[in-house]
């Protein structure tokens, strides 16, 4: 198998400019995903989840701060401070906006939206540009006629439906989704899923799914990991974290997902994932976490769970999770 | 069902829209249509429906802000819109807002314990009262004691939503509006503010109306739900009766569109264990 993304102790901060000091999003993330997968991150706010999918698709803002390395198919993109995403971004790497109603252009066409795109991209001409939008359009689902549609004439979905066109329209391998369902209305969740699930197994494009709603998952992602305060604190395959979460903050984060038809008392813990500035020694959900004991002021390791040698988890008790 | 505390008769609703450049040619863009339907007296209700269905339109008609087309919109039997100003905003005052964004309803500038007071200020309490009342309602939500002392800004987005609904409940309102209470937060957050959002209904009993486009946030927060498409109720009833015998088309896709993302294996595991 090929990797499609690696990342060494990745390190992603910004400036606090009234502090002076380096917030730290993303503290050192390991991970590697394989060509193929469907693999979702997921965390609340503040948990570092978008920063890390931004450093993948290539569109960290340029006052970020970074360490450690990022491989997109073997080729080196950030290495400590430098980053070079050329040849990458866009071609390899694509993303999808998480709100569909303010990533279009209104004073552009659909037509215009695919040509501006393959011009830059590959200096494709208009008739050229045209026959390959109609041609993803089509694997989405949508008709040849909205080309000429302005973003307003559509409806939400349909635009989530021209984000999703418009990441596939230059072949890209890997597509990063932002929330692909946040904002738009329930009823279209499913279809939307569906859709990217389809992209997944059809087209084999590598699909990384940013989001906070762990219960999604399930329905497409073939692996999932769990970030708090910047770190990893649980990776494996989807069905074995949802059927038996190790890291009580996995274990908050499904107890507190309302599930339509079943009634059950909504679990959430008190209080909010914490800012870091600096490197901590402890665990960074101690103060948050019922099972918090004295061997928490150490930093855990990864921990291997069980036979499973995919499901990793850090937490000194997980053995207490249950 | 007990006394009528809001009654709709056949509203219809809408916006005007001027156009051309000298606005001569002034149209109505209808967003309700015909709607009616009535609440009881602490009775929670839900209204369920996409963007652009009239969900947040149908709120503004029950708080007074939009003066229906047709039909009339009936407040403790009387007809808001239809009575002295003096005599509808004494009715008015009974009903507790929550708006949507938390991020863009507060004003940056004013101190959070101003933001929750204001209610009361408004209708002339004394000073002493109005602060002793703004600690009592804040420590009931769960906002900490520092918090009073900062301006919005400085709030994460769950915090925010605790202000906005300090200060709904902080007139002791008889009817709790709710609208899109946890859409713009995540889930832990969610959770936490469904829980308090609970605890305020089994502590005071208010008349509760929640507008949302999730049916699983719904059946925490309502017991009946009414369905809006394009403006026109198309599904009314018991949350249960609903959800297990939709009958109109658009109702059913609602609810697939969760059994999608919730009968899969992995997840029904979680179901059982839970």
């Amino acid at each position: 198998m090929v990797l499609a993304v690696k990342t060494v102790n990745l390190r992603i901060g910004y400036l606090d400019e009234e502090e002076e000091k380096i917030q730290w999003a993303v503290r050192g993330v390991d991970l590697e995903i394989q060509e193929g997968e469907s693999f979702c991150l997921v965390g609340e706010s503040g948990s570092g989840k978008t920063t890390l999918a931004n450093a993948i698709a290539g569109i960290l803002p340029p006052h970020a701060v970074t360490q450690g390395k990022v491989y997109i198919f073997d080729k080196l993109v950030v290495d400590d401070s430098s980053r070079n995403y050329n040849g990458v971004r866009g071609r390899i790497v694509n993303y999808i906006p998480q709100n569909p109603g303010t990533s279009l252009n209104p004073f552009l066409t659909i037509e215009d939206h695919f040509y501006y795109v393959l011009r830059d991209l590959y200096k494709y001409d208009k008739s050229k540009s045209k026959s390959i939008a109609i041609e993803t359009l089509s694997k989405v689902g949508l008709t040849s006629e909205i080309l000429d549609y302005y973003p307003h004439e559509l409806s939400g979905g349909m635009k989530q439906r021209v984000l999703i066109a418009l990441a596939l329209a230059s072949n890209a391998r890997i597509i990063v989704a932002d929330e692909p369902t946040s904002s738009v209305d329930a009823s279209l969740r499913a279809g939307i899923l569906g859709l990217l699930s389809k992209l997944n197994k059809e087209y084999r494009v590598t699909l990384i799914i940013v989001t906070h709603d762990i219960k999604m998952t399930s329905a497409i992602c073939n692996r999932t990991a769990v970030m708090y305060s910047g770190e990893i604190v649980e990776i494996g395959k989807t069905s074995i974290i949802l059927q038996s979460p190790k890291h009580p903050y996995t274990r908050m984060l499904m107890e507190c997902v309302p599930i339509l038809g079943v009634e059950k008392p909504l679990k959430p813990l008190p209080g909010e994932p914490t800012r870091i500035f600096e490197d901590i020694s402890w665990c960074s959900f101690r103060e948050r976490c019922p099972y918090a004991s004295v061997e928490c002021k150490t930093t855990p390791s990864m921990i291997p769970v069980g036979d499973d040698e995919s499901h990793f988890v850090k937490c000194w008790r997980f053995h207490e999770v249950a | 069902m007990s006394e009528e505390v809001i009654k709709l008769e056949r509203v219809t609703a809408g916006y005007k829209v001027v156009k051309g450049a000298l606005s001569i040619w002034k149209q109505v863009n209808v967003v309700l249509r015909d709607i009616s339907f009535s609440i009881g007296k602490s009775e929670r209700l839900a209204i369920i429906g996409e963007s652009g269905s009239g969900k947040t339109t149908l709120l503004k008609v029950i708080l007074g802000l939009l003066k229906p087309i047709k039909g009339s919109v009936l407040l403790y039997g009387r007809d808001i819109y239809r009575i002295p100003d003096e005599e509808r905003e004494k009715i008015l005052r009974k009903i507790g807002y929550v708006p949507q964004d938390p991020y863009r309803s507060l004003n940056p500038v004013l101190k959070v314990k101003t933001i929750i007071g204001e209610p009361l200020e408004v209708i002339g309490e004394n000073k002493e009262k109005i602060e002793k009342r703004v600690v009592e309602v804040a420590r009931f939500v769960g906002l900490p004691w520092s918090a009073l002392d900062d301006t919005p800004e400085e709030l994460s987005g769950g915090m925010r939503q605790r202000v906005l609904i300090a200060r709904a409940i902080i007139a002791n309102p008889e009817i709790l509006v709710l609208d899109e209470p946890t859409s713009a937060l995540d889930v832990s957050i969610q959770a936490q503010i469904l829980n308090l959002l609970n605890n305020i209904y089994s502590n005071f009993k208010p008349t509760m109306i929640t507008v949302t486009h999730d049916l699983a946030v719904a059946q925490y927060l309502a017991d009946r739900v009414i369905i809006l498409k394009d403006g026109c109720i198309v599904e009314e009833g018991k949350l249960e009766e609903v959800l297990y015998n939709p009958r109109h088309e658009y109702t059913k896709t609602l609810v697939s569109s969760y059994l999608y993302t919730t009968t899969t294996n992995s997840v029904s595991g979680f179901n059982n264990k839970s």
